[in-house]
């Protein structure tokens, strides 16, 4: 069924926003979700935000090589996650979506257990920390080259189309991924196709040490999508709920049979890009606490408050009970040890190969 | 029996998987109403629809890109690539996506799709649209590398393929498309990928082909017997997985080996079964193998056979190997 109207549109100058600084809910439609729902919204915040300076704990303590930190996203991915049907609809992620991940139930010792590659990893520790992946629920798993899976996200749409299946593939990437010919070739043949897929920039300004005026000579990512005749929703994603109702509303578009959309979710990236990167050298700590100050989980605490749903007392008790949440989930994947190195040469084919069979003999000579 | 030359031997292949199993699709350039450049798709489209038969942008990186994501979510897709020589900007997609897509994962998702390409010399094509890129998909773990040499091989290899569970490289040398015809069986049958075919026996010296160059390697085979010299030739068909079983069964018998291929020397499949010969046979050896290869230089387009290894050229190597 077609909806004669929509709530949003696309192709805005300035961004999307339904709560503002201050909490207050601005938008011209009533709030139409429950309690429940807005409180999982901040738990999701939340536990994503633990997770990530959990995550810088580990490294310094030498139990995973590297973390992509991800505090100042929270509000586009938790906001995200509400908006899929986990299980049943694909997500193609990348490596920043923690939050995103977890919300949906990704279990947090499976993440830990990726960073730390021991053998609760679903991936069998095969890749660099930050990779996760979860076929049980659709989680295609994590490629480091920089929107290289952006065209299979496509192709899981085009054959969620052809089959008739109703489910809706999510993608998300960095600013950065949008100067890539992939990125591009992927939303030409979306289009094309009118693949049911919702494309989700998370655009923290940088890509690494590149401020995005240097990127694109475009002011906004959302204005592409008009080349390939889809929307390009442009979205404060710092608030929680103007990220979920967009998306929300691109994935029922895109299950409606009215093909991708594409949202620009601002948001900003506290810290590094990457453990090994030191952003001191590229971007003012002035520029770095303007955006504090716009912090989306205070701003969402601020809300809530005005609902009647959050005291400091509460939010401070379930920081302390998710923090003992993450630490036995740490402690569950690291318990599982490490990732044995003849598994080296599992999984490279689905048959067994005569010279990956000699070559396990030369490794297992050596142990 | 009917007689099927190589482009219709794709053509049936891809139809009796597409009647056999809906999960299979087709899609690339000009596959659907065009039925393909080269006519390998003729009659799917009208057949199977355009669901099935899919017409793409002009973008490799899309098309097997978009393959990858189908096969990870439940399709048998088969892309095809105009020339092989325009495999290039698709292939961080093949190399990054379908080849790790199975170990990255631990064995959760897999990438099982075919990637055809027309590739080889010998059709006045200069340098993009004759080269032979082989060697960058065999050294890239995850992929599997198929090269057909006859309309029975195609049929049956090709549909080995598209049943394989990982991603396979299919390239079709395109100057014999239409040039060799032969009596293929009625009967739905199927060729196992990894295994390689000895095209012709003998005892003094084997030549070790695949694709495009196994023409001249019987050719030569010929000429050797004229003068005495009974020669084997091997027709690998596989690169990944290869038959090192069947080279080396043969090499031990004949104490001489030639690799012959199209694809320039450096770093080539070919050296790579040559170098494997030399360290298992080394006591059994006569001769040093010799690589009888296309030369490094990018292919011209006036001196276009000269390129290639020709029969000329096998043949001085061969009397090299034996002379030794």
């Amino acid at each position: 069924m077609i909806k004669d109207t929509w709530r949003f549109q696309p192709f805005t100058e300035e961004p999307i926003r339904l709560i503002d600084e201050e909490g207050n809910w601005i938008a011209e439609f009533p709030l139409d979700l429950s309690e429940d729902e807005l409180k999982k919204l901040y738990r999701d915040m939340v536990r994503g935000r633990l997770l990530d300076e959990r995550y810088q704990i580990i490294l310094r303590q030498g139990k995973t090589s590297f973390v992509a930190p991800s505090s100042g996203h929270e509000a586009a991915q938790a906001g995200m996650a509400m908006a899929v049907r986990p299980g049943f609809d694909w997500l193609f992620p990348y490596y920043r979506d923690k939050t995103l991940l977890a919300a949906i139930g990704y279990p947090v010792e499976m993440l830990y257990a990726q960073m730390m590659a021991t053998r609760l990893d679903p991936n069998k520790g095969r890749q660099m920390p930050e990779h996760p992946g979860l076929k049980e629920l659709n989680v295609y798993t994590v490629a480091s080259p920089i929107a290289s899976h952006v065209p299979p996200a496509v192709g899981a749409a085009i054959s969620m189309k052809i089959q008739g299946t109703g489910q809706v593939v999510l993608t998300t990437f960095g600013d950065g991924a949008t100067s890539e010919g992939d990125w591009h070739a992927a939303l030409n043949f979306a289009g094309a196709q009118g693949a049911p897929i919702v494309f989700a920039a998370e655009n923290n300004r940088y890509a690494i040490s590149v401020n995005f005026e240097k990127q694109s000579g475009s002011p906004r990512i959302a204005d592409k999508a008009h080349a390939y005749g889809f929307p390009g929703y442009h979205v404060d994603g710092m608030d929680v709920l103007a990220s979920y109702y967009v998306a929300k509303e691109a994935i029922e578009r895109a299950r409606e049979g009215l093909g991708p959309s594409l949202v620009e979710f601002l948001v900003y990236r506290y810290g590094p890009h990457s453990s090994a990167d030191d952003d001191r050298v590229y971007r003012s700590r002035e520029e770095v606490e303007f955006w504090k100050k716009k912090d989306p989980i205070p701003r969402f605490e601020r809300f809530l408050e005005k609902q009647g749903l959050w005291t400091p007392e509460e939010g401070e008790r379930l920081r302390e009970e998710i923090k003992a949440e993450l630490l036995a989930a740490e402690k569950k994947a690291e318990d599982a040890g490490m990732v044995p190195p003849e598994w080296m040469f599992d999984d490279v084919y689905g048959t067994p190969y005569w010279l990956l069979e000699e070559e396990r003999q030369i490794l297992l000579s050596e142990l | 029996m009917p007689v099927l030359n190589i482009v219709q031997a794709v053509k049936r292949a891809l139809d009796e998987e597409m009647a056999r199993d809906e999960r299979v699709v087709v899609l690339g350039e000009d596959v659907g109403k065009r039925g393909g450049v080269f006519l390998a798709t003729e009659g799917l489209y009208p057949k199977y629809g355009p669901d099935r038969v899919i017409d793409t942008p002009l973008s490799e990186a899309a098309i097997i890109g978009a393959a990858v994501g189908m096969a990870a979510h439940g399709l048998r897709p088969v892309a095809e690539i105009q020339f092989a020589d325009y495999v290039f900007p698709g292939f961080d997609q093949l190399v990054s996506q379908a080849a790790k897509l199975r170990y990255r994962s631990g064995g959760q998702f897999s990438a099982p799709m075919v990637v055809r390409m027309p590739s080889g010399g010998g059709v006045k094509g200069g340098h993009h649209h004759s080269q032979s890129p082989e060697a960058y998909f065999a050294h890239t773990a995850g992929l599997k590398v198929v090269v057909p040499s006859t309309p029975t091989d195609t049929l049956g290899l090709l549909k080995s393929a598209i049943r394989d569970d990982d991603p396979v490289v299919f390239m079709e040398p395109k100057r014999l498309y239409r040039a060799i015809k032969e009596e293929v069986p009625d009967e739905e049958f199927t060729i196992p990928l990894g295994k390689a075919r000895v095209r012709r026996e003998g005892k003094d010296l084997t030549l070790i082909a695949y694709g495009g160059p196994t023409v001249e390697a019987l050719e030569a085979a010929d000429e050797l017997e004229k003068a005495g010299v009974s020669a084997e030739v091997v027709d690998l068909r596989s690169l990944v997985p290869w038959d090192k079983e069947a080279v080396l069964e043969s090499v031990a018998k004949t104490g001489r080996a030639l690799v012959i291929a199209e694809a320039p020397r450096t770093a080539s499949f070919a050296s790579e079964v040559a170098a494997t010969i030399m360290e298992e046979l080394l006591d059994q050896l006569l001769a040093p193998v010799y690589r009888v290869t296309g030369f490094d230089t990018p292919y011209p387009y006036v001196p276009d056979r000269q390129y290639m290894p020709t029969v000329t050229r096998i043949l001085n190597f061969a009397k090299k190997a034996l002379d030794y």
